[in-house]
């Protein structure tokens, strides 16, 4: 009885005198419940003769818990208390609908498996008011797309996907080894060799429009390279900018070369530039909560060209 | 007496408490339980602090312990109501059990795996997977859900019908709202609340990572407002703002229109022969929905109200007029 927390102990007995007592004839094998309840055989028995002690005032034969521990069984019939188990605490309730919602929500689960049952009938036995009260989207990859790159990646078979590369805000086809699909932070990504670029490449799956199957096959990658999201990058060299407290949110965001917060609430960040697009998006979103302090030669000016770039949508 | 032996001891002591306080409606006063209940010292002092400790492990595991107050400390009486402490039968065959273990097991949301383990004992224990996997695609690939302190109390809220309160930072700065709590959803990395606003007296919605306080819970059923039949859709970051909406039209060029297509799947839309395509978009947070626009570059174009149009305008012409950049 050492190696267990007395709240532990105290809470796996809980579950297991009930759900021993429901059983046909209130018998359960200690194995099956050692098992089942991850419970070493010799800690069960210990804790089920306690129980048997358990009771109420004044103590008398029908008042008590009756647990007959034999060597290899158990039986157990229970008073008019401890016939169910104590209900899951709110953390507990969440993390079990949040995690079966988030599994269930990859694209191409199927909505009659076990998982979904099990979570139905949870759902209907906590009350109306949790059924809608949590949802989870990690994937808003078109689930035909992810199944032929599933596919692929099964067979090792080589893809062509018409790709909206955001980097270089630009369209195209490119053919790719796909090796293995992740998720981070709520979206899907493959990662893979890239013909076109000759060079491992991640790609979002929500950007890819189309995927075909083409007839060629290749080795993946033993063990395979570290998923990354940022490539790190710095083609086109770094940038320094002097961030007002509203546009903080920057640093917590992009992995920086260097960051340094003042007194004043501003901080420095250096970046390193691997896509000029990319680096438009970042300069016109911020705007005057953000000021060019240094530049590389090639990204000298990029915000206010990349502005009037823009202006000229206004003013044709 | 050795540590084994205590410990023990304190396990049927609590087991004998909880069902003492299980087998009252009126309730079992303190002074009754040191009398009644096997395992408490004789002496005063020693049995009140024995009492309390006990008292605070089964309220930890949840045990719903009620405290009907008297004259003295003596004569308060506690009770357990089975219904709030009974976990109502799922149903639960050993393959959905399985499954929702796994589930468990794939995808973290901040809990230790030691809560998620009691989680599955008090559902009937773990039993070998039936099938390796519940879903019918491959899950090894996922990774963890973020977690936030705020998730769990707004969890209980939206369930228990509860009002809260909590500093929120919005555009406008820091301040203290009070919501009723409906809908929780995790959207591209992040966590939003759906919630009534009571002070602006509308549905709004929340950013978790803006929350600036802990979340406050009132009581029980006390929220005012039903929640809505029709499920919430997923709010886009322009909609978690205190403005009062402004209809803003955006055409997008052929090249991006699929993907506008799928950020605005909700709006009203006109496509054009050219391929492009145009979107009504209710806005209640300029600075966020510019962020979306500019994030097409020259491929977005804010066509309507005028207001909105030359907001861009001027946003544009600042940067370009800044000869550092």
């Amino acid at each position: 009885m050492a190696d267990m927390t007395a709240a532990e102990r105290l809470d796996r007995t809980l579950a297991i005198v009930p759900w021993v007592a429901n059983q046909p004839d209130g018998t359960a094998t200690i194995k099956e419940i050692s098992e089942r309840f991850a419970i070493d055989a010799d800690d069960l028995r210990d804790c089920l003769i306690i129980t048997s002690m358990v009771g109420i005032h004044p103590y008398t034969p029908d008042l008590l818990i009756n647990a007959i521990v034999d060597a290899d069984t158990v039986t157990i019939d229970l008073p008019d208390y401890f016939r169910r188990p104590l209900r899951l605490t709110a953390e507990q309730t969440f993390a079990l609908l949040t995690s079966a919602k988030a599994l269930l929500s990859v694209p191409g689960a199927d909505s009659s498996s076990a998982l979904a049952r099990g979570l139905s009938k949870v759902l209907a036995s906590l009350g109306e008011a949790s059924e809608t009260a949590v949802d989870v989207g990690i994937a808003t990859a078109p689930d035909a797309i992810t199944e032929q790159l599933r596919a692929a990646i099964e067979n090792s078979q080589a893809v062509e996907i018409n790709y909206y590369s955001y980097g270089r805000d630009d369209t195209g086809i490119r053919r790719i080894d796909p090796w293995a699909i992740h998720s981070e932070g709520g979206l899907w990504y493959l990662q893979g060799w890239c013909h076109s670029s000759l060079a491992e490449r991640i790609f979002r799956i929500d950007r890819i429009r189309a995927a075909d199957l083409i007839d060629q096959t290749f080795i993946t990658p033993d063990p395979l390279p570290v998923f990354t999201l940022f490539d790190g990058s710095n083609a086109l060299g770094q940038i320094t900018l002097l961030l007002q407290p509203e546009a903080r949110w920057v640093t917590e965001y992009y992995p920086a070369e260097s960051i340094e917060p003042h007194a004043d609430g501003t901080t420095t960040i250096t970046l390193a530039i691997g896509s000029l697009p990319w680096l438009e998006r970042l300069l016109l979103r911020l705007g005057p909560e953000a000021a060019v302090v240094d530049a590389s030669p090639s990204l000298v000016g990029v915000a206010p060209v990349a502005a009037r770039r823009l202006l000229h949508l206004y003013r044709d | 007496m050795t540590p084994t032996d205590k410990s023990a001891e304190k396990f049927e002591r609590q087991m004998n408490l909880l069902a003492a306080l299980s087998d009252t409606v009126q309730g079992i006063r303190a002074v009754d339980i040191q009398q009644r209940v096997p395992g408490y010292n004789a002496d005063h002092d020693s049995f009140r602090r024995t009492f309390e400790r006990d008292k605070k492990d089964l309220l930890s595991l949840g045990v719903p312990i009620e405290v009907v107050t008297g004259a003295t400390a003596d004569l308060t009486a506690y009770r357990v109501d089975k219904a709030k402490y009974e976990l109502p039968d799922p149903g639960l065959d050993s393959d959905e059990l399985a499954a929702l273990h796994l589930a468990l097991e794939t995808v973290t949301v901040g809990s230790s795996p030691g809560d998620m383990a009691r989680a599955m004992w008090r559902l009937g224990g773990v039993v070998d997977a039936a099938t390796e996997n519940p879903v019918g695609v491959p899950v090894g690939e996922l990774t963890e859900i973020p977690s936030d302190s705020s998730l769990v109390p707004l969890f209980r809220a939206v369930t228990e019908r509860r009002v809260v309160s909590f500093a929120y930072e919005s555009s406008a700065g820091i301040s203290q709202r009070s919501v009723e709590p409906w809908h929780l959803d995790f959207k591209r990395g992040r966590w939003n609340l759906t919630a009534f606003d009571i002070e602006r007296d509308d549905q709004r919605n929340f950013r978790l990572d803006r929350i600036r306080s802990a979340v406050e819970l009132g009581d029980v059923g006390s929220q005012l407002h039903p929640v809505p039949s029709t499920p919430t859709p997923q709010a886009d970051p322009w909609e978690f703002g205190d403005d009062a909406p402004t209809l803003t039209t955006v055409r997008f060029d052929s090249e991006v229109a699929d993907f506008a297509r799928e950020s605005l799947s909700s709006c009203a839309a006109t496509n054009h022969s050219d391929g492009s395509v145009s979107f009504e978009v209710p806005v209640t947070n300029w600075p966020a929905f510019r962020s979306f626009v500019l994030s097409f570059l020259d491929h977005a174009e804010v066509l309507a109200p005028a207001e909105a149009r030359s907001a861009m305008v001027q946003w544009l012409e600042l940067i370009s007029e800044d000869a550092r950049g």
